[in-house]
């Protein structure tokens, strides 16, 4: 790329005041003495003064008071409910706060695993497993039946009267005792 | 995006905070110095059609044992150290002897022993899920049964 090339491509800058105080110099000398570059800022002058009237003449039409007034009334304005909520959760979701997602997930899934500790029988659809796993059992002789209920997830061990109970009431409780 | 160091610092922090209280909670519930346990006595009869309202949390576990009626006739809570032993007062002169023996895997284990007038009736040995029951019955008691809900939780 040649130097006027460069020049060019930097005139638009430099006439806008983007470019530093270095630059500016070093445009301005090389425009001061090249001939076909100082046709390039001409022109460019030209076309930024054309450009000036025209919106000029377009801003003059246009009544701004009544474009802030709408403005001003947006702003004031009391937002409903869920355009509220909508909102806060654009707030919320943006990245930064999704971060805050690993910590909470890991306090769900603990707090998932710690439910059925701190509050036996949380789970949906069924009682909690309640069975008891029976490891020994002696009735000294007597007979004695192990049950597992499967709706209420219970263990129960029955202790059945000998045929030659003591008591008679009791024979004829045992005896319509529990059909499970 | 990224995060500013802070902040990630900060969410870094939350979360080991979060695993390190969920493993001190693991290790908080492998040591507990003791049990509750809790005796609830029972008499199940077919004389009449009475449900005590004070069983209303047992009800489903009491209606499979197919009696009509079922009238709650003690309550008995004891705290119990590991290895310790309790006894309850069973209505009917009997006796109820409760020993915990370990924590595992949220399950206690206990060994039970029923007797009446100093004769044992039944020894057993049981887990049973941390504050969850089981259920001894059967020994004759006013023209019922009488039922046992022997169950244990850790404070």
């Amino acid at each position: 790329m040649t130097n006027c090339e460069t020049i060019r491509e930097s005139i638009g800058g430099w006439l806008d005041g983007e470019l530093s105080p270095g630059e500016s110099d070093s445009v301005r000398a090389h425009v001061a003495n090249c001939a076909a570059c100082g046709e390039v800022r001409r022109q460019l002058e030209k076309l930024h003064l054309a450009l000036k009237d025209q919106l000029s003449a377009e801003a003059a039409g246009i009544e701004f008071l009544p474009f802030w007034r709408d403005v001003q009334q947006r702003i004031n304005q009391k937002q409903a409910w869920h355009e509220e909520l909508l909102d806060w959760c654009r707030d919320f979701f943006t990245a930064p706060r999704i971060a805050w997602s690993v910590p909470a997930v890991i306090a769900l899934v603990l707090a998932a695993f710690s439910l059925d500790v701190y509050l036996p029988g949380w789970r949906f659809g069924g009682a909690r497993n309640n069975f008891a796993a029976v490891e020994s059992i002696d009735a000294h002789g007597r007979s004695v039946a192990l049950l597992r209920e499967n709706e209420s997830k219970t263990t129960v061990i029955w202790l059945y009267q000998d045929q030659e109970g003591e008591n008679e009431a009791a024979e004829d409780a045992t005896k319509s005792g529990p059909a499970f | 995006m990224k995060l500013p160091k802070t902040r990630r610092s900060l969410v870094l922090l939350s979360s080991l905070l979060l695993v390190s209280l969920a493993g001190w909670g693991g290790a908080a519930e492998k040591n507990p110095q003791s049990v509750q346990v809790t005796i609830r006595s029972i008499l199940a009869a077919n004389k009449s059609d009475e449900f005590d309202a004070k069983l209303k949390g047992m009800e489903q576990q009491l209606k499979s044992l197919k009696y009509r009626s079922y009238r709650s006739l003690k309550d008995d809570t004891k705290t119990v150290p590991w290895q310790g032993t309790q006894s309850f007062e069973i209505p009917g002169g009997r006796t109820l002897t409760v020993a915990p023996q370990e924590f595992q895997n949220n399950r206690i284990a206990l060994k039970v022993r029923l007797t009446e007038n100093d004769k044992p009736i039944v020894d057993t040995t049981v887990k049973i899920p941390n504050k969850g029951n089981f259920i001894l019955g059967g020994p004759p008691h006013e023209g019922g049964a009488l039922v046992l809900s022997i169950s244990a939780a850790t404070p």
